[in-house]
């Protein structure tokens, strides 16, 4: 094979090579480990043991139910913000980021102290004595927490739209809900469909609802860790975490056909604008709008509002005295904060780096096996972040190469876990930036990896800076990549606020958890100053 | 690589880029097929063809951005298979010009000069003194989307321009100007070019652009070069009926060859014979032959019987007629052929237009009109 034109470069065939063997090395290789390690007995175990059916139930029960609801929350608050034109629509727009990039276990903790055995509004207002714990909070929890992903999916798809289509169909003599029922509705189902199969993924491999608020309700990505922790047994664990990752490929598989559908639609839609925009819902269906979306943000912000006032107030539920003792006392986890923004930085880097490196090689470089390395830096999107972090446990245990403990393994894992957000996010920005400018740069002389440095990388700064900073509030908050990779040389903020909360400290995890928050949502300002809103669309094709 | 060493060390006339058989296909699909060309130093040279005949990929192959299949692209003799395009000393002006947008005027000009390593000092004078010469003395600390399409267009030239490039290669480059600035870009394109002797392969799908700027056009059509020749020959002499209908105008009435003279041949067409110009060797038989509008005469009907000196004379009745300020251009209908005859009739400031209906005879005189065998 003729050496590809790219690749006659020194630089550039440097970092493909280095990216490959990154790949390579904590893609596929503990992949492959994983899949390798449960014995066939394991497997019998698995598929016969009531224990084992019921979590897989379980699981694919919580998927539908949450998928459904949370991608049709998602949409009728895409809708009311974009066609529904709600009051504030604006300020309505930027509630489901902040819950999108706050720590996982904030929807968790704050159900909890909300509607727990202790909640203010169980216990405090109703003077109740039950329990969330259960599917039934669980599947509020994982609504809740997903159907920001399905509203921004769905918010991009109706904004390009535009009105023309809608405006001409009114024209046509077609009432308000025909149009909706005949014209937007269907022009948006591929992205309805996206956003389900993002949840769908999402709910079946998320760790920190199902851990904090499942009670005993198990499903396949706690029983994962269980096995593991309390057990010891990385067989079952492993086969768990593969019985997972069955579905979460076919999801995946799925939504990668359906990016091609919505793009077909897109084109048509995209163009022009309506001249009744104001005019796309009645009156009485953008009050119920309305209403909706504020009870969605009052139900989101007040998460944030009682993590706040659990921190600063003396006693959870007993006393409400005002105080910063607990803001205080979580300089006693001075260490986990620390390590909480070192690792994910240092991974958020990686990601970066490694997210550019692979969208050049593949998209403007024709490497070779660009199809392949593709292929695995998108693949850990279809991967349990659970089953990461196994995979990375049983694999760089001992020979050929022991990570295990070390703050190294901790931020390998995060850096790819979140490889395929910033990757997207890189190759959408490169897919903007013209060819001829690639050409352009080499007319005047300059190597290829001189017009990566000089031209490409300038020009989609703000998309690499995103990823980055993305992978870092990720990172800071994330328990389900590093559950099984933290130890007591690397104890990470995350976890211990789990720790406090099964302790039941809960003023000491709220304000922990305060904490984090803030350094979220000022990482979030960051995204937004840098890349625009466009990131997220992109980072979530 | 300092721009001087570029220049060869032969100079003078003769051939300066060669391109022998090129073929390139994208994914089994053929985009170009056996092309080859011969571009004269200094000269400029223009492929010309619709979208997707393969023009930009010839010029892509020239410029290296895209490895030929087989066949060899030379530039003074020198094989360019296995220089990189960062090193072929070629200049390229792009369609859409391909300005850095992080960079402004200043720092687009100099970027090409950075590379091949030239000091800042120099660099700031070369890049004044181009900036200066194109009129943009004061744009220099604007970026290109600050500029208009006409500014950015002589920005992308002169970043191509200040390397002293041995070869410029442009690639539509005034498709994206309006038509009036069009036209004076071109005028200003010309005079660059022949101002500095570059020898410059240009692409277009614009026969008007083409004829104005070039000393020899390649046309194109299916990934395959039709006919190579100077303008004046591609219209008059045009060698098959697309390339006469690509590059202006035409009639084409059904003939049939009957005897051949020096250069021409006499056809019988169902208005009478005809004498017309002809490449030599062409075969008797069927066939058509090619006038362009303004090759006929149109005068009030005559009475008499047609010509006998080899001239054609058409009676036919006007059907309708346009205006193009210098001159009209009538849709004739004629008895003889079934397709109307298009004819340009030029007019000055007192000239009526003929009426629709009215009797006209058009006429095409001896060793006027073309022949196409076939």
């Amino acid at each position: 094979m003729r050496l590809s034109r790219a690749l006659r470069d020194p630089f550039l065939v440097v970092a493909y090579l280095v990216l490959v063997a990154f790949l390579g090395l904590f893609v596929v290789y503990p992949l492959a480990r994983a899949a390798l390690t449960p014995r066939p007995s394991d497997w019998a175990k698995l598929l016969s043991s009531p224990r084992w059916i019921a979590a897989m139930e379980h699981t694919l029960a919580m998927t539908v139910l949450s998928t459904v609801t949370a991608t049709a929350m998602g949409y009728a608050y895409a809708y009311g913000v974009t066609k529904g034109r709600v009051p504030g629509a604006r300020l309505f727009s930027l509630v489901p980021f902040l819950y999108l990039v706050s720590p996982p276990f904030v929807g968790g903790l704050a159900f909890t102290l909300l509607l727990g055995r202790k909640g203010i509004v169980t216990h405090g207002l109703l003077g109740l004595d039950v329990s969330i714990y259960g599917w039934g909070g669980l599947w509020l929890a994982q609504t809740l927490s997903f159907f920001p992903i399905s509203f921004i999916i769905c918010r991009s798809a109706l904004a390009n739209l535009g009105g023309a289509l809608e405006t001409a169909a009114r024209g046509m003599g077609a009432g308000r809900f025909r149009v909706f029922r005949t014209v937007s509705l269907p022009l948006t189902a591929p992205a309805i469909a996206q956003a389900a199969l993002f949840c769908a993924l999402s709910v079946m491999s998320d760790f920190g609802n199902p851990m904090l608020i499942g009670g005993r309700y198990r499903v396949l990505a706690t029983e994962v860790y269980t096995q593991l922790s309390g057990w010891a047994d990385a067989g079952m664990s492993a086969a768990a975490g593969l019985i997972l990752l069955a579905p979460a490929l076919v999801v995946f598989a799925l939504q990668r056909a359906a990016t091609g559908a919505g793009e077909r639609y897109a084109t048509v839609g995209s163009r022009g604008r309506g001249i009744g925009r104001d005019d796309d819902v009645s009156p009485p269906a953008r009050l119920a709008l309305a209403a909706f979306c504020g009870i969605v943000a009052v139900f989101v912000l007040a998460q944030f509002a009682v993590i706040a006032y659990g921190a600063l107030t003396r006693i959870w539920s007993v006393d409400g005295t005002f105080t910063l003792a607990h803001l205080g006392a979580a300089s006693k986890y001075g260490r986990e904060i620390k390590d909480s923004l070192a690792f994910p930085a240092l991974a958020a880097s990686l990601c970066a780096a490694a997210s550019l490196a692979s969208a050049f090689l593949v998209q403007r470089c024709r490497a070779p096996l660009a199809p392949v390395i593709d292929l695995a830096t998108i693949l850990p999107a279809a991967i349990p972040h659970t089953l990461v972090g196994l995979a990375f446990a049983i694999s760089f245990n001992g020979k050929p190469l022991d990570l295990a403990g070390s703050g190294a393994i901790l931020v390998v894992a995060m850096a790819v876990s979140y490889l395929p957000f910033g990757y997207r996010a890189v190759m959408a920005a490169l897919a903007q930036v013209k060819p001829s400018i690639d050409d352009a740069a080499a007319a005047l002389g300059a190597s290829r990896s001189r017009a990566l440095f000089d031209v490409i990388l300038p020009i989609v700064r703000g998309a690499v800076a995103a990823a980055f900073v993305f992978a870092f509030i990720v990172g800071t908050g994330t328990m389900s990549a590093v559950i099984f990779l933290v130890s007591f040389k690397t104890p990470l903020a995350s976890v211990t606020i789990l720790n406090l909360a099964e302790m039941g400290s809960w003023s000491d995890a709220a304000a922990l958890a305060s904490i984090l928050c803030v350094l979220a949502f000022a990482g979030l300002a960051a995204v937004r100053l840098l890349a625009g809103r466009r990131f997220f669309q992109a980072a979530f094709r | 690589m300092s721009p001087e060493s570029t220049v060869p060390a032969s100079g003078g006339a003769g051939v300066h880029v060669a391109l022998r058989d090129i073929v390139k296909s994208f994914r089994g699909v053929p985009a170009v097929r056996d092309f080859s060309l011969e571009v004269a130093r200094g000269s400029f040279t223009t492929i010309l063809g619709l979208s997707g005949c393969g023009k930009t990929t010839v010029l892509r192959i020239v410029a290296g951005f895209l490895d030929p299949d087989s066949g060899s692209v030379t530039v003074s003799g020198r094989d360019q298979a296995d220089v990189p395009p960062d090193r072929r000393g070629i200049g390229m002006v792009f369609q859409d010009y391909a300005l850095f947008p992080h960079m402004s005027v200043l720092e687009n000009v100099a970027y090409g000069l950075k590379t091949r390593g030239v000091r800042s000092a120099e660099r700031q004078r070369i890049v004044a003194e181009a900036l200066e010469s194109l009129g943009l003395g004061e744009l220099g600390a604007r970026y290109p989307h600050e500029l208009s399409g006409g500014q950015q267009q002589r920005v992308a030239l002169g970043r191509a321009l200040v390397l002293r490039p041995e070869v410029l290669l442009m690639d539509e480059p005034l498709s994206n100007l309006d038509a009036k600035l069009r036209v004076r870009v071109r005028e200003e394109l010309k005079a660059i070019q022949t101002g500095l002797g570059i020898t410059t392969i240009y692409v277009t799908h614009d026969q008007e652009e083409a004829f104005a700027l070039s000393d020899l056009i390649a046309v194109m059509d299916g990934g395959k070069l039709l006919q190579l020749g100077d303008p004046a020959t591609i219209y008059r002499s045009p060698r098959d009926g697309f390339v006469a209908d690509f590059v202006g105008s035409a009639n084409f009435l059904p003939a049939a060859a009957e005897a051949r003279g020096a250069g021409s041949v006499a056809t019988r067409t169902a208005a009478g014979t005809v004498w017309l110009r002809a490449p030599e060797g062409s075969p008797t038989g069927p066939g058509r032959a090619m006038a362009r509008p303004e090759w006929f005469s149109l005068s009030g009907p005559s009475p008499t019987a047609g010509p006998s000196d080899g001239s054609l004379a058409v009676p036919a009745v006007v059907e309708g007629g346009e205006f193009h300020g210098a001159r009209i251009r009538y849709r004739l209908r004629s008895e003889a052929f079934d397709e109307p005859i298009v004819v340009d009739e030029a007019v000055d400031v007192r000239s009526a237009a003929r009426p629709k209906g009215a009797r006209v005879l058009a006429t095409l005189p001896a060793g006027t009109g073309w022949w196409i065998p076939g």
